[in-house]
Order: C-alpha cells, then structure tokens, then sequence
C-alpha cells in the first residue's frame, strides 16, 4: 500500500487525510446510511410490500426503461455532438459548448417548466402532436424529453477531451494504409472513445433514474401511467408511508451503486490500457 | 402514519452519536428546555405567536392576524408578532411534527392534524375545543368549468364522459385531493350519481375509473392544480369552491357548479400543546383559536371564499354559498381512518379506479 505513494504523509498531510475522509463521512456516508438504516430496519417487510404494490412496479419499470433509453441516446448522440466539436470548426463552438452546460446549472424545476410551456398542450406543438395522437408533456415522451435535457452534457464532457487526445498521426496512418474513413473510425477512434462513452452513458442513467425536478412537472405523474419511481416517493413521504418511500429509494439506490461501479471499472480498464 | 417522525428521530439519533463520537460537540444540541421558558411570566414582556397552516387560507390570515392584534394585545398593551408558514397541509403536518415549533396548527383535514398528535405534541382532544369541534373554516368540494359552460358539466358522471380532460391533485400529496376523491365517491355510494347504484362500492369504484381515466396530469396540491386549468389545461377541474372564488375575485373567468351531492370540507385548527408550553404562549394561542371563530374573522374568512362555521353568517351569505341538494360531510362515509383505509390505502376502492382508469388506454 505505502508504496503507491511518493512520498510519506507528514503530520499535517496526515491532519488534511484525516479531515477530507472525515468530511466524505459525514456528507455522504451518514445520511445514505440514515436511509439504509431505516429502509432496511423492518427486515425486508417494505422491500416485499413495495414489490407487491403494482404502481410501484410500474413506477420501478417506467423510470428504469425511459432511463435506459436515455442512456443509449445520450451515447449515441452524444458522442456525435463531441465529434462535430473536437473535428469540425463551427462558428460559435464556445457558444455551443457553454450551452451543453447549461442543464446542469439551472435547477431542474425550472427545466421542466420550460418544456411543459414549449410542449404543452396548450402550446401550438403540443396542440399539433396532440392531434397526431401523441401528447408529449403529461406523456411519456414528456419525460424522456426531460431526461435527456439535464443529462446532455455527460457523454459529450466524457469524449470531447478523449478525442482531442488522439494522435493525428494514428488516423493519417490509417488512410495512407488505405483504410475507409469507416475503418478509421473503428480501429483509430472507437477503441479510444467507446469505454468514455459507454461509461459516461451509464453515469447519464444513473442520474436519470433518481430525476424528480423536471419530470415532476412534464410528466402527469398518473399511478400505473406516467409516475416515475422518485415521484413515487415523493407520493409516499406527504402521503405518510415514509418506509414505502425508504425502501424504494433504497432500490434505487442499489441500483445506482451498481451503475456507478460498472462505469468505474469500464474506465478503470481503459486507464490501464493507455498506462 | 406516525413512523414518519421516527424516520427525523432516527436521523437525529444517528446524527447526534456521530456528532458525540467524533467531534465532541458536547451539549449543545437543543434539548427541550420547557420548564425554564415557561416559568417566565408572559403577561409582561413581548411575545410571538408562531402559525404553522397550509396554503389555501393564507391571505385570509393576511387580515386576521391585524384583527386578532387589534382585538387582543392592544387592549392589554403587550407587543405581540407573528411568526408565519404555509406549505401545503401534509408537508406542514410533517414539519411540525419534525420539529417546526408552531403553537397553532391549521390544516386542510383532520388526518394531517392526527399526524402532529400521533407525534406526542398535541395531547389534548383537539377535536372537542370551541363550538365548532376544532373546526374554522369550510369549503365544498365543486366542478370548475370553462367560461359559459362549453362542455355542459352538470355533475360527477359527466366528467366521465370520453374524450374529456380533467384536472385532480395526487391523493399522496394533497390533502384536497382526498376530499375530491371522498366527494365522488360518497356521491356514488349515496346513490346520488346517474350512473351508480346507491351503497355498492363496485359501480362507486367503476364511476371513479371513469373519471380517473379523464385525468391526465395529477398535481402535486390543489393550488398547482388550478394554476395548470388557469393555464389553459383541461375541460374541468375538481378543486374546493373557494379556490375558484379566489380565483374569479382575482379575474379569472372560469365558472363552477356544485354537483347535485357533494361533500362538506372542514379544516381544523388546534393549538400545539408541546410548543406553546414551551413558549409560554398557551394563553394567546386560545385566545386566538376563540378569536378564529368570532363573526369578526369569520367574515374575514367568508371574503376569502371559505365558507363559515357560524350559523348566523351561514344564513346572511346564503345567496353567495349555495347548499347542494345533497350536503354530506366525512362522518357520513364514516370518519378519516374508516375512510382512508377503505378509498385512499394501498390497494383500496383508489387503487382499483386507478387500475380500471389505465387498463382503457
């Protein structure tokens, strides 16, 4: 263990450890094992319940599939939108890049909000989808709508600086040994960015999952229809079966842990391929 | 109900060991100092009166707490302040039973109320203070529709005609919700609807599915929920009569009709007995709770849209609070936790409206 560091702690570094590890506790640790604590402390009795209850199912499935969903299109296109702003010089880039930041920095309230006064059905495209028999706000494209505008940024943060990295050496070697640009693309760029994408799409769906702000309000939250599992919670918190609510944020929680870890060894792997 | 108190007290347990294990933080954590605070004598200094209440009342309090001031601690010169919150009524049943130290409690049902008593604060019969069993305010649950009546609602069984759409907050998280719900389906059981049978929980049950097959956005509270239909959303909105009276005093042109049977909402008010003993604020808390129900702040309350618990302002503002033909209130479905249990529960006459409203699309 020593070893993996340069030097040895000094007492003060040891003080800064000692305070930074003591700061995670407390900030993350004691409150996620509050909730584990008290999800957790009638056995498996909420976790069974949960399960019984077929809106809750159904919230479990819709979060989980509209997440998924999001994660596939978030690496898709994501990856795409890093492409177009790494290789092709756009006017405005920092305009466009400054915007993909955007989600992440206003509150998710307000984004849903601002999708339910552009989709709604009041709103004139609304009012047009809604004729074609496809409402989106209070609808479940409402909600993957949502999703996807505040996780945007993830997949394009992860490949932008991947693909800025690669050596343009490597792909003029590709085409000078008379590779098509789709060959390049697989054995130059794909090898490098995939693990950043795929990791970045499962974080994407990770943070989709627990989304309350912006689908609270786009999404018409009808039991069995169009209520997600956070807002399931909520349901279950002001409608006083908080061990209801504790045990599917436990769920989600699990869940969640799973992803991340699952992201982490993607990106681990690729850092030691490129050690 | 009550394990939600548990879930703060768990919390501040946890916190606190750690807290003690790690850091020492010694005593400071704020242990009920009660016996201090109200040995002080208050009739002297200053005192404040802290009024925890959902939302619905708010601006009608804007004008009876001036007139309780002017009533009660002008005449004994004594400096008295006001300490104001609105959430809506299950979120502020919740903070104070978490720890908002409210001396008065008013709430939008009694359920919410049993929420702050189950939590050990309240400890006396709430239900049996005043004339009015513990009740200031009341309201009927109504039909809001657009200007003119386009679509020609009538009562509950037209709102489930197809093709409708029809707004009605989350019975999880809006305590206006229950009453909505209560309201159709006490009609239905009474045999007051067109289509169900009088005492037959089954086509009561149908009817509701029906309804709840015409809701399409399900608001967290009343007040968002009217605010979406004041947006342009939906045919017709289940909601209390006074908030489409608010409504229409503020300009808006939506219109309401009381359906032929519908229920009587009660909101309740009680004092904290934990708090007020620990703020020494017991004896202007009653005075307020009696002031609430005086002509003075009844009148207030009237101007607000709520309906009043006296019978003299009653029968003076009949014209402007009309009587359905067919009045009953939650006692007649039973009580709360009868009805709670039997509509709103998991797997409840709710639950199963919910699975017939999603199984037509």
């Amino acid at each position: 263990m020593k070893a993996a560091y340069a030097l040895a702690p000094n007492r003060g570094e040891r003080w800064l450890r000692n305070a930074s590890v003591l700061y995670v506790l407390l900030l993350v640790a004691l409150p996620l094992s509050t909730l584990l604590w008290f999800g957790l402390s009638d056995g498996l009795v909420s976790l069974s319940s949960l399960l019984r209850s077929n809106v809750a199912r159904s919230a479990l499935w819709l979060t989980f599939w509209t997440s998924a969903l999001v994660g596939v299109i978030n690496v898709l296109l994501g990856t795409l939108t890093a492409w177009v702003l790494v290789r092709y010089p756009i006017p405005g880039r920092s305009l466009i890049s400054a915007l993909l930041d955007l989600p992440l920095a206003i509150p998710t309230l307000v984004a849903g909000v601002m999708l339910a006064l552009l989709y709604g059905p009041t709103s004139l495209i609304g009012q047009k989808f809604s004729a074609f028999g496809m409402p989106i706000i209070f609808a479940q494209p409402g909600i993957i709508l949502a999703l996807l505008f505040v996780t945007v940024p993830f997949v394009v943060r992860a490949v932008e600086p991947v693909l800025s990295e690669i050596d343009v050496g490597e792909e003029e070697a590709a085409k000078i040994l008379g590779a098509t640009p789709l060959q390049t693309f697989r054995t130059v760029f794909l090898p490098a960015i995939a693990p950043a994408a795929v990791s970045a799409g499962i974080r994407s769906l990770g943070r989709a999952l627990g989304e309350f702000g912006s689908v609270v309000v786009v999404a018409g939250n009808i039991p069995l229809q169009t209520l997600t599992a956070p807002v399931f919670i909520l349901g279950e918190i002001e409608g006083g079966a908080p061990r209801m609510a504790a045990a599917m944020s436990v769920l989600l929680l699990s869940i969640a842990l799973l992803l991340h870890t699952t992201a982490s060894i993607i990106e681990r792997q690729v850092g030691s391929r490129h050690a | 109900m009550n394990a939600h108190p548990t879930l703060g007290r768990v919390a501040t347990a946890n916190g606190l060991l750690l807290c003690l294990a790690l850091l020492g933080c010694g005593g400071k954590a704020s242990s009920p100092s009660s016996q201090e605070q109200s040995a002080s004598p208050q009739a002297a200094g200053p005192i404040s009166l802290t009024l925890g209440g959902y939302t619905t009342p708010r601006e009608a309090y804007g004008a009876i707490l001036p007139a309780f001031q002017e009533h009660w601690a002008k005449p004994r010169k004594q400096e008295l302040s006001f300490k104001e919150s609105y959430l809506g009524s299950g979120a502020q049943a919740r903070a104070i039973a978490g720890g908002f130290e409210a001396d008065v409690a008013a709430l939008s049902l009694e359920p919410d109320l049993e929420v702050i008593r189950k939590a050990g604060l309240i400890s006396h019969d709430w239900k049996k203070v005043g004339s009015h069993a513990g009740v200031v305010t009341r309201s009927i649950v109504v039909i809001g529709v657009r200007e003119g009546n386009p679509k020609n609602i009538k009562d509950w069984d037209d709102l489930a005609r197809p093709g409708l759409n029809v707004l009605t907050p989350n019975v999880r998280t809006s305590g206006g919700a229950r009453w909505n719900i209560a309201a159709v389906w006490g009609a239905a059981l009474r045999g007051k609807t067109a289509s169900a049978k009088a005492n037959d929980p089954e086509s009561a049950t149908k009817l509701l599915g029906a309804i709840l097959r015409n809701v399409k956005n399900m608001d967290a509270g009343a007040r968002e929920s009217l605010l979406q239909f004041e947006r342009g959303v939906g045919d017709a909105i289940i909601t209390y009569e006074n908030e489409i009276l608010v409504g229409q005093q503020k300009g808006q042109k939506y219109e309401y009709v009381i359906p032929r049977s519908t229920i009587l909402i009660e909101n309740p008010v009680a004092l904290v007995d934990r708090y007020v003993d620990k703020h020494g604020t017991r004896e202007v808390a009653t005075a307020f709770l009696e002031f609430l129900t005086t002509p003075a702040a009844q009148r207030i309350y009237a101007q607000h849209g709520l309906r009043p618990v006296l019978g003299e302002l009653e029968r003076e503002l009949a014209d402007k609070y009309k009587q359905p033909e067919d009045l009953f209130t939650i006692r007649d479905l039973g009580d709360w936790a009868g009805t709670q249990s039997k509509v709103f529960d998991t797997g409840s006459a709710y639950d199963r409206a919910l699975g017939l409203a999603s199984g037509g699309t």
